[in-house]
């Protein structure tokens, strides 16, 4: 099999030494190593659907990976042969027109946006990892980011995509919108367990007219997230509402990501409101307002794009930042109602107290949308108990406030033990049945999103190494 | 058979091995096609705001609830569920969602598959499915709530619906805009996104007016015209949203493009009931996907058999 592999991509493009999947053994989450049988860097979509067809001939399980960000152990391929997508770069066709573009699976986001840039457009979802993330990745986990606030997640932006079934047949899903069942929005966020996409059509938005970028600091973080609440309340809808706590402050302005955040706040919003010029003044006026109706204690207003830049990339390298604290770090995703966010950051105030671990809150708050992060040591055994500690009742919590266990990051391994808190067990069957059609033989990403003994007719999936896997 | 409640509804369906004709406000009778069921389900029993906060801007309805009450919850509110689909407000939101009729507003407000939160359904196995939850933004697990929203009840029946609201825009004006074709092209070019555009009788589309989603009403356009009561130099239909600033400043641009007055907005709920496009199951894509799809979630063909054509 390894040598048809070889013949389909290259030899230089089939990985087989362990030392060398070492890199492949965790996506963007280092709680979870998982060491892959095999990894095959196909340079083309004929070669990906030539060995989609070859694993499928000997029923070989199998993997799908852009860049390896995901947050989840959702791209994990324990025993598995990882499919690295990120060779697929091809940018098909830019219509600048009718605002759209079709691209392969492994174009960066942020390098779609900028392609588009000549033409007034961007590409609006824009995660944190939106500089190295791929646009196949994007689709897979149904990525977010913060200007999804008004502007949408992955979902809302897909037209048409290309994909490829798990036993290599390639199939064109649409949104269903002239009849017929929206597969596409089941393959949207599927995780890689409905099969791999070859290319995507997208939906591009035209630059807003102008923007403000607001950050408003707090001296507690209740207020901040009354402040939040406050905002969504009053019908304003930012295109980002963005909350960090002083322990992200902290990290952000001691590192090279230093944005200029005050330094002794408790927290502070970083909110962005965009559009037409006309009124976008006076609705940053009525944002400010509610701010410090909330206890604000200043706003400071985004002069120009350099200052604008500045405070964003404080916001998107949070996440890096926080290496300067510890080696190891894990990234929650949760959403619950905005009412509740207050209530919840208190709670995961006292939890992180009682499991003496260093919780940083940097989040989508306009949606709700909690990220409580854990800087910790992976070697430090006690520690990594109560990292899984806190965060099991971080969880529980979020879902007893009537929210959910992910917002954007995707279920993979890492939230595998809360889909039965969440979903009863006939919607979990259900939740099978749908893979069911798209991955009768269960090859694709086996064992990751719903926990397989939910599923009534769940067989076990075959391991590369067990399927006659020989070293060559 | 009108059940009280899920629970009666799922015993139901997990024995029962006649065809069903799943019945809301009964607006929705055929796609086009004749539904060959034994029975009528009725759903009236599943009526009823169930859970509402309106500083979360979410709402959760029993599917049987009008679109005309849900505006009578929402507007004291200052919000409004932006689903406006087409048809009148007597029709619900379980039949809006299952056949994910869009409407006049769907490009700058959403269409129904990106307003649903989630749902509760029973499908023809009598499995009851929470999909999706309450909150603006989920991906936990498979999506079954994008592949109800439109289904047109083929997979499963539709008791209850989470939605996403908005506020209501602080500024609403209708617009009409008369003679140059053109001139709503440079305005859809601009800084200001309409809450609408209708294009009233046919004419060439721009690659702008595409993707913005413009509606255009092009069947019979005398006859449009006479039922929307409009001047026949009338080109476009515009509906102008947000703050007050904001709709002047649209409204001003407006007025340098073309001959353009001001209009009643209570055209919107006309154009909604006289302008809406057939019915999109006519010509289901019966895939070999979708194929299976239906013999997952109605291995029996119970739930509104032969209503998208699918043979017996």
């Amino acid at each position: 099999m390894i040598a048809d592999l070889r013949r389909i991509v290259g030899a230089a493009q089939v990985i087989e030494r362990p030392s060398a999947l070492l890199a492949y053994e965790s996506d963007a989450l280092p709680g979870y190593r998982r060491r892959p049988a095999l990894a095959v860097f196909p340079g083309s979509r004929e070669e990906t659907v030539a060995v989609l067809r070859r694993l499928a001939a000997d029923g070989i399980p199998f993997v799908a990976r852009g860049a390896g960000t995901g947050l989840s152990g959702g791209a994990l391929a324990d025993d598995c042969v990882l499919l690295g997508l990120h060779r697929l770069k091809r940018v098909l066709e830019i219509d600048p027109a009718g605002r759209t573009a079709t691209v392969e699976p492994g174009v960066v986001n942020a390098t779609l946006t900028r392609l588009v840039a000549p033409h007034g457009l961007h590409y609006a979802p824009d995660p944190s990892s939106q500089s190295a993330c791929t646009i196949g990745g994007n689709v897979a986990e149904n990525a977010g980011g913060p200007h999804c606030l008004k502007y949408g997640v992955t979902m809302n932006h897909v037209l048409r995509a290309t994909v490829a079934l798990p036993d290599g047949e390639v199939v064109t899903l649409d949104r269903g919108d002239t009849g017929g069942y929206d597969l596409l929005g089941a393959f949207i966020g599927s995780e890689g367990c409905f099969g791999v996409v070859l290319d995507v059509t997208l939906r591009l938005t035209p630059n807003p007219a102008a923007i403000i970028t607001l950050l408003a600091d707090f001296t507690r973080l209740g207020d901040a997230a009354a402040a939040t609440s406050a905002i969504v309340a009053a019908g304003v809808l930012p295109a980002a509402l963005e909350l960090m706590d002083h322990a992200t402050i902290d990290a952000v302005e001691r590192s090279i990501y230093a944005a200029g955040y005050p330094a002794d706040a408790a927290a502070v919003l970083l909110i962005e409101l965009d559009g037409a010029a006309e009124g976008l003044d006076g609705e940053a006026d009525r944002v400010e307002a509610l701010c410090r109706a909330s206890g604000a204690r200043g706003i400071r207003r985004a002069t120009d794009p350099a200052e604008r830049a500045r405070l964003w990339q404080g916001r998107k390298k949070a996440f890096g930042a926080m290496g300067r604290v510890s080696p190891h770090l894990v990234v929650q995703d949760a959403v619950v109602p905005r009412t509740q966010l207050a209530a919840l950051l208190e709670e995961i105030a006292a939890i992180g107290e009682r499991q003496r671990v260093r919780v940083c809150n940097v989040f989508h708050a306009g949606d709700g949308n909690l990220h409580p992060n854990i800087p910790y040591d992976a070697d430090d055994p006690d520690e990594v108990a109560r990292v899984h500690a806190a965060m099991r009742e971080i969880m529980e919590r979020c879902i007893a406030a009537g929210g959910t266990i992910t917002g954007e990051h995707g279920v993979g391994l890492d939230k595998l033990p809360y889909m039965e808190a969440l979903f009863t067990p006939p919607t979990l069957e259900a939740m099978c049945s749908l893979r069911e059609v798209f991955d009768p033989e269960r090859r694709a990403n086996p064992g990751k999103v719903v926990p397989v003994h939910a599923c009534k007719e769940w067989h076990a999936a075959p391991s590369a190494r067990a399927a006659g896997r020989t070293s060559t | 058979m009108a059940p009280n409640d899920t629970r009666e509804l799922a015993d139901f369906l997990s024995e029962t091995t006649d065809g069903l004709r799943i019945v809301g406000a009964g607006r929705w009778l055929d796609a086009g096609n004749p539904v060959r069921a034994m029975h009528t389900l009725r759903l009236e029993r599943f009526a009823g705001v169930r859970q509402y906060v309106p500083e979360d801007l979410t709402i959760s309805v029993g599917a049987a609830t009008t679109l005309a009450e849900l505006d009578n919850v929402t507007r004291p509110h200052g919000q409004w569920c932006p689903l406006l689909s087409w048809g009148d407000d007597s029709g619900t939101v379980g039949a809006t969602i299952a056949t994910a009729t869009a409407g006049p507003f769907a490009a700058s407000l959403g269409r129904p598959r990106d307003l649903v939160l989630g749902l509760e359904c029973v499908d023809g196995l009598g499995r009851v499915i929470n999909a999706g939850g309450q909150v603006v933004k989920n991906v936990a697990g498979f999506d079954l709530t994008r592949l109800m929203t439109g289904a047109w009840g083929s997979l499963g029946v539709i008791t209850r619906v989470h939605l996403r609201l908005r506020a209501r825009p602080a500024a609403d004006e209708t617009w009409v805009l008369h003679g140059d074709p053109a001139a709503l092209d440079a305005f859809l070019r601009g800084p200001h996104a309409p809450l609408a555009a209708l294009q009233l009788g046919s004419a060439a589309s721009t690659a702008s007016v595409a993707s913005f989603g413009a509606v255009a009403v092009a069947a019979g356009a005398d006859s449009v015209h006479r039922r929307l009561g409009l001047d026949p130099s009338a080109r476009w239909l515009l509906r102008l949203g947000g703050n007050a600033a904001d709709v002047n400043a649209a409204v001003k641009q407006l007025q340098q493009l073309g001959d353009c007055t001001q209009h009643d907005a209570n055209i919107w709920t006309l154009v909604r009931e006289h302008c809406a496009p057939p019915a999109s199951a006519t010509q289901w894509d019966w895939s070999p996907l979708a194929r299976r799809v239906k013999h997952q979630f109605d291995p029996r063909g119970i739930l509104n058999p032969g209503l998208l054509g699918e043979r017996a």
